[in-house]
């Protein structure tokens, strides 16, 4: 059940709906004004209308409202004050066909699909709110669940390469020491081989080229043959086998977005990482590399408290 | 899933009552499918959860002990005592018995049995393996036959080889040094969207030990060369097909041996060399079922082929058809009087017809039958193998797995002078092992086998064991488990003879001419039976990087079969027994990042009915191993390994390897050099195998790229 009403409900429901708008009123301090909040993308999937049918669950006194991205006008005749949301690439390349248009959140993007597209400088109308983890958080999650890990193995290509500089420094005041090894070609094994011969752990980029269905196997299979666990990329991969990840899902997303939609769209992030993450952990994984069977809630807990201190 | 406490969802999400599970309709979790990899069946258990004690010599291990034989690897494992024959014959026993015959342990290379059936041994030098293909090597230290089949006795040795899909590349690597080595290794690894392969190519040479108890030059080399082929296949998501084409051809050389029975001949051979030949193909299928259930079945065709025909000189009077009818009747009489013959003026008593036809022989003898006479020896052996093993892994719960199979094996030997012609047998296992994770800190993990052979019938072994674990990563063990080893062919159906051709001068106007001593094995041995009983710990303390794994052990064998195989008067029996308990430690410590110290020890108490079966056992034995990394692509490994007495005799030994790789561009050469230096002054498990120096020096270049 979401805490506000429906709008449209008999006179007793209208009535709490009411009393529920001023005091969400008074203790959120909403804009005055019901705001028109558009999500577009390719296609109405299941997974987005429940999305959909979320968000306005949470905002009520908002219009939320899907629209395929193909039946939308350019960017530039939409009325400056909606809010617009993008769900895939495909939207973001009708939004970038114009400069102008109302302010922009962009979900489910990466880091390294923003890089391919904008290079270091990412264009100013848009908020990028990124869909993997932050290497910092995985790194902190590393040394949380592996204490006695001092060397993490990177895999990397040319499309992740311009991460490696903020993982080295992220691991930094860590103590822990990034070993990277370029891997271009994922029909062939030796990067990995040697990566894992001078890794204690291995760390996944959120890079489908590196990781993806057709590399899962050799991936799992060698680093658990030298029984070197892998954390991230993602929570996919932990149910494939990675020992651990951070996420967010779209209970994350949506208390992320609440969040902003309150605010005024000049002050959104040019980028944002998630503030709201899970943990996933693969037991069996742990049980079998004996490492202690780790509670997600907690080890999120502590991974949070690490973000907020100064 | 988790043993340990579930983990609740955060309270915040609860709150907003939008509680997603994992569930596929989440947009922001909807990535790309995977297939579960590291599911409940392909996971191992921790060290701390096996059932029984576990040495892993791993690939830095590998490398850095700079060994050319996976025997010599063996020195690694606390309580294996490892010996040779000849330079080219290795001996390895776990815990002890016979020095000169090591047939109580089981050896796997990708879970196919590279122990002969026919002769029960193995050749370790011969094993159509590269060391540098090998991954690594598991030992299973103690009886484990629910998992690996009859005569997985004493220890099971598991030598796993690289995944083709961890090899890619090419790898060159020469060795040269002292006492003749020079080996190669060349391998080009490679794979496809669907599958990898790796072909090796091997050699080996080297001049064994340099001379025998006169200080006369031993005849020990070998020369050998090695090809295999390995492929990993993937048919779909839940199927594979891994197969594997190996081969060794190459010379052992082996000194004459050969004593004239009857006196007077000084004639000899020079040799009886061994041409060795060893073929295998294996073919495995995977099926994944689900992440819950997964099985294979692998096929597999071996074929060792033993050439071996050499010249030997004796009197005419060993073809004599009345010495050999004499044998028949008493061999104890008729050797008596061959080793005597030129003394004897009459028969010596006996029962009447003994000494009839021993008065016939001396006659013979008096008329020119003591003239010595030359001719082939041929002690070649040809045996086969074919194996199917279906083998399915069943995880019923979270807490409960089932490991279950079914194998068949048949087995035939061929041999003029063992078995006077072909011998087979057959062999039908079926095994289930069941663990059972009781609670967070018990497991309970137990099993049988039921093997029936053709040949000495059936058995059945059960296997009991209970760890607690103190945490994931310390555990204590009890295990009781039950083992047989099958008699082989030769222990119980040897028909010893020698057909001796191109005999010159004619043997009674024959050029070829059976010798008179034949050996017949009982033919009704039964299995050995071992009773095992171990207590253990494993630990890693993770804040050291220390891990320690202790055991004390009492196991008994008993119909216990120690005649040695000897073609005079082979009387084999069950009737021997033997005992040995002790305990033994293993400490594997990363001191840093760049320190690696490794220790190991036992100390064995053998006691057996048969003073053979205590030969080779050393009292104290172990190894101590230092590996560090010194930077800037400098590396170096220092191993002391000691036995107070294999054989009688003491080893000690300490290796050191130095190496320095080097980039060249995307090629990586490494250069190394290695130094045994022997610090006692006895001969090696025999008095025939000794050294000039005692040191040794050689080196490698190997390329890779």
């Amino acid at each position: 059940m979401p805490y506000c009403l429906p709008r449209k409900t008999p006179t007793l429901g209208r009535l709490l709906a009411g009393l529920c708008l001023v005091f969400a009123g008074l203790l959120c301090n909403l804009p005055a004004r019901a705001a028109d909040i558009l999500l577009t993308g390719a296609d109405d999937s299941p997974g987005v209308q429940s999305f959909v049918q979320a968000l306005s669950e949470l905002r009520p006194t908002d219009s939320v409202r899907f629209q395929p991205v193909a039946s939308l006008p350019a960017p530039g005749q939409l009325p400056a004050s909606t809010r617009l949301i993008l769900l895939d690439l495909q939207s973001l390349d009708w939004r970038l066909q114009d400069a102008q248009g109302p302010a922009t959140l962009v979900l489910r993007i990466s880091r390294l699909q923003a890089h391919q597209r904008f290079g270091d400088v990412s264009p100013p109308h848009l908020s990028l709110l990124w869909s993997d983890p932050p290497l910092d958080r995985q790194l902190r999650l590393t040394r949380l669940v592996l204490p006695e890990a001092r060397r993490v193995g990177v895999l990397f290509d040319s499309h992740s390469e311009f991460l490696l500089k903020e993982l080295h420094q992220a691991a930094l005041p860590l103590g822990l020491e990034v070993v990277t090894e370029r891997w271009d070609n994922t029909n062939d094994s030796r990067p990995l081989q040697a990566l894992l011969k001078n890794s204690d752990v291995l760390l996944g980029l959120d890079d489908p080229d590196l990781y993806n269905p057709k590399t899962v196997k050799n991936l799992l299979l060698s680093s658990y043959a030298r029984q070197l666990p892998l954390i991230g990329p993602n929570a996919a991969f932990v149910r494939a086998g990675s020992l651990a990840s951070t996420y967010s899902d779209q209970s994350d997303w949506l208390k992320i977005l609440d969040e902003l939609l309150d605010r005024p769209s000049s002050t959104w992030p040019r980028t944002l990482y998630p503030q709201h993450f899970k943990v996933l952990s693969n037991p069996q994984v742990a049980r079998s590399l004996s490492i202690e069977p780790m509670n997600e809630a907690s080890v999120a807990t502590q991974l949070a408290e690490g973000e907020h201190r100064p | 899933m988790s043993f340990g406490s579930p983990s609740p969802r955060s309270p915040l999400v609860l709150a907003l009552m939008f509680s997603s599970p994992l569930l596929a309709d989440d947009l922001f979790l909807d990535n790309d499918p995977l297939p579960q990899v590291l599911t409940a069946t392909r996971l191992k258990q921790s060290p701390a959860a096996v059932p029984g004690s576990m040495t892993v010599i791993d690939s830095e291990l590998i490398n850095a002990s700079g060994a050319r034989d996976i025997s010599e690897l063996l020195r690694l494992v606390p309580g294996m005592m490892v010996g040779n024959i000849s330079g080219n014959q290795a001996a390895v026993n776990y815990h002890g018995t016979n020095a000169s015959e090591a047939r109580r342990m089981q050896v796997l290379i990708d879970g196919r049995s590279v122990y002969r059936a026919g002769l029960a041994t193995v050749d370790w030098s011969d094993i159509p393996v590269a060391m540098e293909d090998i991954e690594r090597i598991e030992v299973f230290r103690g009886p484990n036959t629910v998992s690996y089949g009859a005569n997985a006795l004493m220890a099971v040795v598991n030598i796993i080889t690289r995944k083709p899909a961890d090899s890619h590349g090419t790898r060159l690597k020469i060795t040269r040094g002292q006492r003749g080595i020079n080996d190669f290794y060349a391998s080009q690894g490679m794979g496809w969207d669907s599958g990898d392969l790796r072909l090796s190519l091997s050699g080996q040479q080297d001049d064994g030990f340099d001379s025998d108890r006169t200080g006369a030059d031993y005849r020990d080399n070998r020369r050998l060369n090695r090809f295999s082929l390995a492929v990993s296949q993937t048919l779909n998501e839940n199927q594979s097909i891994d197969w594997q084409l190996n081969a060794k051809d190459g010379t052992n050389q082996r000194p004459y041996t050969y004593s004239p029975v009857f006196s007077g001949i000084t004639a000899a051979g020079n040799n009886s060399d061994v041409i060795a030949k060893d073929y295998a193909g294996s073919l495995r299928w995977n099926l994944d079922i689900n992440p819950d259930h997964s099985l294979y079945i692998q096929g597999s065709a071996q074929h060792w082929d033993r050439q071996q025909t050499w010249r030997a000189c004796d009197a005419e009077i060993s073809f004599s058809p009345e010495l050999t009818q004499l044998w028949q009747l008493n061999p104890n009489y008729t050797e008596r009087l061959a080793r005597n013959i030129a003394r004897f003026t009459g028969a010596p008593p006996g029962t009447a017809a003994e000494q009839a036809l021993a008065n016939q022989v001396l006659a013979q003898w008096r008329n020119g039958a003591n003239k010595t006479l030359c001719g082939d020896i041929d002690q070649s052996a040809r045996e086969s193998r074919y194996d199917l093993e279906l083998q399915d892994t069943l995880s019923l719960s979270d807490t409960l797995r089932l490991v279950s199979g079914m194998n068949y094996r048949y087995d035939r030997a061929d041999s003029e002078t063992y078995f006077n012609g072909t011998l087979d047998d057959t062999t039908w296992r079926a095994f289930g092992q069941l663990e059972w994770r009781a609670t967070e800190h018990w497991l309970l993990q137990g099993g049988a086998m039921f093997e029936d052979t053709q040949l000495t019938g059936s058995s059945l072994t059960p296997r009991l064991a209970v760890n607690y674990l103190i945490n994931p990563r310390h555990g204590l063990r009890a295990v009781y488990s039950e083992a047989v080893r099958s008699p082989d062919m030769f222990e119980n159906s040897v028909n010893w003879s020698y057909q001796v051709t191109n005999l010159q001068p004619s043997a009674y106007g024959q050029t070829s001419a059976r010798y008179f001593v034949r050996t017949r094995g009982p033919g009704d041995l039964e299995q050995e039976r071992m009773r095992s009983r171990e207590l253990g710990y494993n630990g890693y303390f993770t804040d050291w990087g220390l891990t320690v794994d202790v055991k004390l052990f009492y196991d008994e064998i008993n119909g216990m079969i120690s005649e040695p195989l000897r073609n005079n008067q082979y009387i084999a029996s069950n009737s021997n027994s033997s005992r040995f308990s002790g305990t033994e430690t293993q400490l594997d410590w990363r001191v840093s990042s760049t320190d690696r110290l490794r220790l190991t020890y036992a100390y064995v108490d053998a006691e057996a009915s048969n003073p053979l079966d205590a030969q080779q056992t050393a009292r104290n034995s172990g190894s101590a191993g230092w590996l560090r990394n010194w930077g800037q692509g400098w590396n170096s490994a220092l191993f002391y390994y000691g036995a107070d007495a294999l054989n009688g005799y003491r080893f000690e030994r300490v290796d050191t390897r130095l190496a320095k790789r080097i980039g060249l561009g995307k090629a990586n050469l490494e250069l190394a050099g290695i130094l045994q230096q022997r610090l006692d002054n006895q001969p090696t498990t025999f008095v025939d195998n000794n050294y000039d120096e005692r040191r040794v020096l050689y080196f490698s270049a190997e390329l890779e790229f």
